[in-house]
């Protein structure tokens, strides 16, 4: 575990993203903040397909991806007896108000917005999932 | 409506402000800069996208393909930009995607309008030649 004295469990996330940029700096930020594994895929698909292999302990899945957007992943994930129980994050940057309530409805466990502070960003997803074991 | 739970700050020591979270906070900021420098050359790209996207709205020669890559980047670029510690940059970006989601893409006279907008997106980039993060 890498952590530095703040996050005392290791998690495993899975980051679904299609912008290499996005999948990176949120990685080095989870791994190295707050020492979990990380888990990365590229697409819609890779990401269901690793979700379901990996069985990590939340997603962080991107809105606005090409082929399949972060809505229709994760309606299949939740019709996906493997991996219908993983709490999943979406990841915008779309800040308009009918499409925050849009996303809401569909029942994921947080909405969090791009631009995010990588300094911050373990600490939100512990927050929203409420995980405990942070000091 | 599903009720979403607030975002906070991460929890820190007891201070706030642990030797251990300014070593994890500079470890962060030596990594991201890395990412930065291996990043730069493909956010400048999508900056040039959009000012070839506008000129060309201008003179009303933007076809589909064109206005979908420059969503496309105005999209990323607002996305990622703030990550990196330029939050002028995520707005600026945000200004563009919201001209150019119009219906039919902008009209020459809102890609004219653009003009300075991209100007500033586009010397805030080349200015940023290292990491502009805490």
């Amino acid at each position: 575990m890498k952590a530095d004295g703040e996050y005392l469990v290791t998690h495993r996330i899975l980051i679904i993203d299609d912008e290499d940029d996005i999948r990176q700096v949120a990685a080095l930020s989870l791994e190295t903040v707050a020492g979990w594994d990380v888990v990365l895929a590229n697409s819609g698909k890779q990401g269901i397909e690793r979700a379901s292999v990996e069985q990590p302990d939340a997603i962080l899945l991107d809105v606005m991806m090409p082929e399949m957007d972060g809505p229709t992943t994760f309606l299949k994930l939740k019709a996906n007896q493997k991996t219908s129980h993983i709490p999943v994050l979406l990841l915008t940057a779309k800040v308009q108000g009918p499409d925050q309530r849009r996303f809401a409805d569909l029942g994921v466990a947080a909405i969090l917005f791009k631009p995010f502070d990588p300094l911050t960003l373990a600490g939100q997803i512990s927050s929203v999932l409420g995980w405990k074991d942070s000091a | 409506m599903s009720k979403l739970p607030p975002a906070h700050d991460p929890p820190a020591g007891a201070d706030g402000n642990s030797p251990a979270r300014d070593d994890t906070q500079q470890k962060l900021h030596q990594l991201l800069a890395g990412l930065w420098e291996q990043s730069r050359n493909t956010v400048a790209a999508h900056v040039e996208t959009l000012q070839q996207a506008r000129t060309l709205a201008e003179n009303g020669q933007l076809d589909n393909a064109g206005l979908a890559r420059a969503i496309d980047s105005a999209h990323k670029l607002a996305g990622v930009l703030g990550t990196f510690g330029l939050p002028r940059g995520t707005e600026l970006a945000r200004v563009a995607e919201e001209a150019f989601r119009e219906p039919g893409g902008p009209s020459p006279q809102k890609a004219a309008g653009l003009r300075s907008a991209l100007e500033e997106l586009h010397n805030l980039v080349q200015a940023a030649v290292t990491y502009q993060g805490s």
